[in-house]
């Protein structure tokens, strides 16, 4: 996409992050060194451990580097005073959490339009602004849904709706399916897609290496280090493709039974 | 306008946590209500008490003024203030001649002296826990403004064996306020009943006396009971016009001043010194109990924080969330000091109501007197139950915003 005119939305040089003390000392973060163009689809692959959440954790300004420098926009953001880096997490970047992280005692609207209340957007015109957001997800009839009423996908598709609702440049998503069954992933997963085709710079960590299909680039870590960094010139038709992979075993026994039964009847016809 | 906004959006937030927890959240403002309802109850009556006084010297409008043995200004306070109920104990040296001369004074209507005697008055086997003897002449009802219920008050063609009585002490003497012909005897001697004075329901007064259980007899026959030696209390001095009064006190001053050989060893008061002795031991009681007050208001207090403290740690999680999306320290220390201080506010406002329900109960069950209502009273309410809201939220709410949010994310419940 373009990443030629713009400067890099995320460039990190030489980012080191270290846990405990003394004996338990722990190198979490090992000298990472990252340009990340703005429209990338970024997916951060890793065994547990290696350092992807952290890594996530200081891109999206809810942890400091120990060492190294890191500009969001072409601006450092290491010294910046702790309001100055939540009005930064407010304007400029997105969380999805893996496990949704919506405010339980809020209803769908009221979590979607939350960014917006840090960012000091009038009531009305943030109700307005969620509408339209979920709107957009399919998820109008459900505005004023308490979170528990809601299914495992339509939880994160309010979580994207909230993240995407203050227009950041980054969005940032920590294993996003994590917690969700491979129909709703599916789900997920196109409407990550369909927000990158927009033109948004998303930047996920998964273990699921079969959603890197979606992905423009794949990064893999291992041990506080990038170990591979490959981009992936998407085949327009992956995603039908990865349908099916996304599935697991069961699932997949289950599509094969359907399926069967489709031809048959399809044969039939 | 930023911060006009994020106040109201956490207000709302505020309304709907503390909704959510609704039996919670009504224990704790309860706490606060009956700590503001104490000082309510004791600020207002005490301010009713003390403002007794002050009404009836200006239902005088300003024609009164007092004159007392014993110099105020050099008395240690707290003896100045127990003289106020004692009934000024001091050795009295105002005389009959320092009467006259007053009476003399150009622009006196009327004085009279109040002399009081001690003793118990009986009729048969009756003895009244609570009767005072007070002698005194004819023009005590013209200054200060007494009304007979029956009968006549004594003047100077009555027989010196004839009293005036309280309503009360009529009760309590005779278990009837009509008894005008009944005799009681006091001192070993025998007087009669001959009127009966309106009942005032006014214990606390600048006369230092409570006509509802007096009986008043004449100052030659309390001269008699203290060996032929008037020995007054108080004079208390009527002039025509609040305008005189001010030269009526100076030549007062003059006049007792010769006849006690240049020693100023008496008080003249008139307008508000008149309230200020019984004042001042209301107001000195009142911020007693109001300390008292205090503390329970302290224990509410500390329930505030301990429930907020509880809903900090409830809500880890929701702190994480909220700083993930771009709330900084200072919105969630909003959030919550907003939420502690809705609750003492609330408690603030139940109190004020309360407290008023129960000083107006206590009033018409068994004291004289209203409670006060004044902006002064109410400020203190809300003052204090804003600072209490403010003190213990502070701290919850720092908590809050001081939490880790990669920490707080990772709190499962």
């Amino acid at each position: 996409m373009s990443k030629t005119t713009t400067p890099p939305a995320i460039v990190l040089k030489d980012l080191k992050k270290v846990y405990g003390m003394g004996d338990a000392e722990q190198t979490v973060l090992d000298g990472i060194d990252l340009k990340i163009q703005r429209g990338e689809f970024i997916a951060i692959m890793g065994p547990s451990g290696c350092g992807k959440t952290t890594l996530l954790n200081i891109l999206g300004l809810l942890d400091h580097a120990d060492d190294g420098e890191y500009l969001l926009d072409g601006r450092s953001v290491d010294t910046i005073s702790s309001g100055r880096r939540a009005r930064i997490r407010s304007e400029q970047i997105g969380f999805v959490f893996q496990s949704f992280n919506l405010i339980p005692g809020l209803n769908v609207i009221d979590n979607v339009a939350l960014p917006l209340t840090y960012k000091g957007t009038s009531k009305t015109k943030r109700l307005i602004e969620a509408s339209k957001m979920l709107s957009t997800f399919h998820l109008s009839e459900r505005e004023y849904y308490m979170p528990w009423q809601l299914s495992g996908g339509q939880t994160q598709r309010v979580a994207i709706a909230r993240a995407l609702v203050n227009n950041p440049s980054i969005i940032l998503a920590d294993e996003p399916t994590g917690n969700l069954d491979s129909r709703s992933s599916h789900v997920i997963m196109q409407e990550l897609s369909d927000i990158h085709q927009q033109g948004n710079t998303i930047i996920m960590v998964t273990h699921n290496p079969n959603l890197t299909s979606y992905a423009s680039r794949v990064i893999t870590m291992l041990d506080g280090q990038i170990a591979s960094d490959t981009k992936t010139p998407r085949p327009k038709k992956s995603r039908i493709a990865t349908k099916q992979r996304l599935d697991s075993r069961r699932e997949t026994k289950k599509q094969a039974k359907k399926e069967k039964v489709a031809s048959q009847q399809r044969r039939r016809s | 306008m930023r911060l006009r906004l994020l106040v109201l959006y956490h207000l709302a937030c505020a309304y709907d946590s503390l909704r959510a927890n609704r039996s919670r959240t009504i224990l704790t403002v309860l706490g606060i209500a009956i700590g503001i309802a104490s000082i309510i109850v004791i600020l207002s009556l005490s301010a009713g008490a003390s403002r007794i006084i002050s009404d009836q010297v200006n239902d005088l409008s300003g024609t009164v003024a007092v004159v007392r043995p014993g110099t105020a200004t050099d008395q240690p306070q707290l003896n100045n203030l127990t003289s106020a109920l004692a009934g000024s104990k001091t050795a009295s040296n105002l005389t009959e001649e320092d009467l006259n001369d007053i009476n003399q004074i150009d622009g006196v209507t009327a004085a009279a002296p109040l002399m009081i005697i001690g003793g118990t008055v009986t009729a048969g086997d009756t003895v009244p826990e609570e009767s005072t003897i007070i002698a005194t002449t004819p023009e005590l009802p013209t200054v200060s403004e007494m009304a007979i219920r029956e009968g006549q008050f004594i003047d100077s063609v009555t027989n010196v064996n004839t009293a005036v009585i309280g309503a009360q002490l009529a009760v309590d003497l005779f278990g009837t306020e009509q008894a005008a012909g009944r005799t009681f005897r006091t001192h070993d001697r025998t007087f009669t009943v001959i009127g009966i004075l309106a009942r005032t329901d006014n214990p606390i007064n600048y006369n230092n006396v409570d006509f509802d259980h007096a009986a008043i007899i004449s100052l030659d026959s309390g001269k008699q009971f203290n060996q032929n030696v008037a020995s007054i209390q108080q004079i208390n001095i009527r002039t025509n016009d609040s305008k005189d009064l001010p030269s009526v006190i100076k030549q007062v001053d003059v006049e007792l001043a010769k006849n006690h050989f240049g020693e100023r060893d008496f008080t003249i008061l008139a307008g508000e010194d008149l309230a200020r002795p019984a004042n001042e031991l209301f107001y000195a009681i009142g911020a007693t109990l109001t300390v008292v007050a205090g503390i329970s208001l302290l224990v509410g207090g500390i329930g505030v924080m301990n429930i907020m403290l509880v809903g900090v740690a409830e809500r880890t999680r929701e702190i994480g969330i909220r700083k993930a999306l771009g709330a900084s320290n200072s919105h969630i220390v909003w959030q919550f000091l907003l939420e502690s201080l809705v609750m003492s506010l609330v408690g603030g406002l139940l109190g004020y109501g309360l407290g008023y329900i129960v000083a107006f109960a206590a009033a018409r069950t068994f004291l004289t007197f209203n409670p006060v209502f004044s902006w002064e009273i109410a400020a203190a309410a809300f003052g204090t139950a804003l600072i209490v809201g403010l003190l213990f939220g502070l701290y919850p709410s720092i908590r809050a915003a001081r939490k880790d949010p990669i920490a707080s994310l990772r709190q499962y419940h």
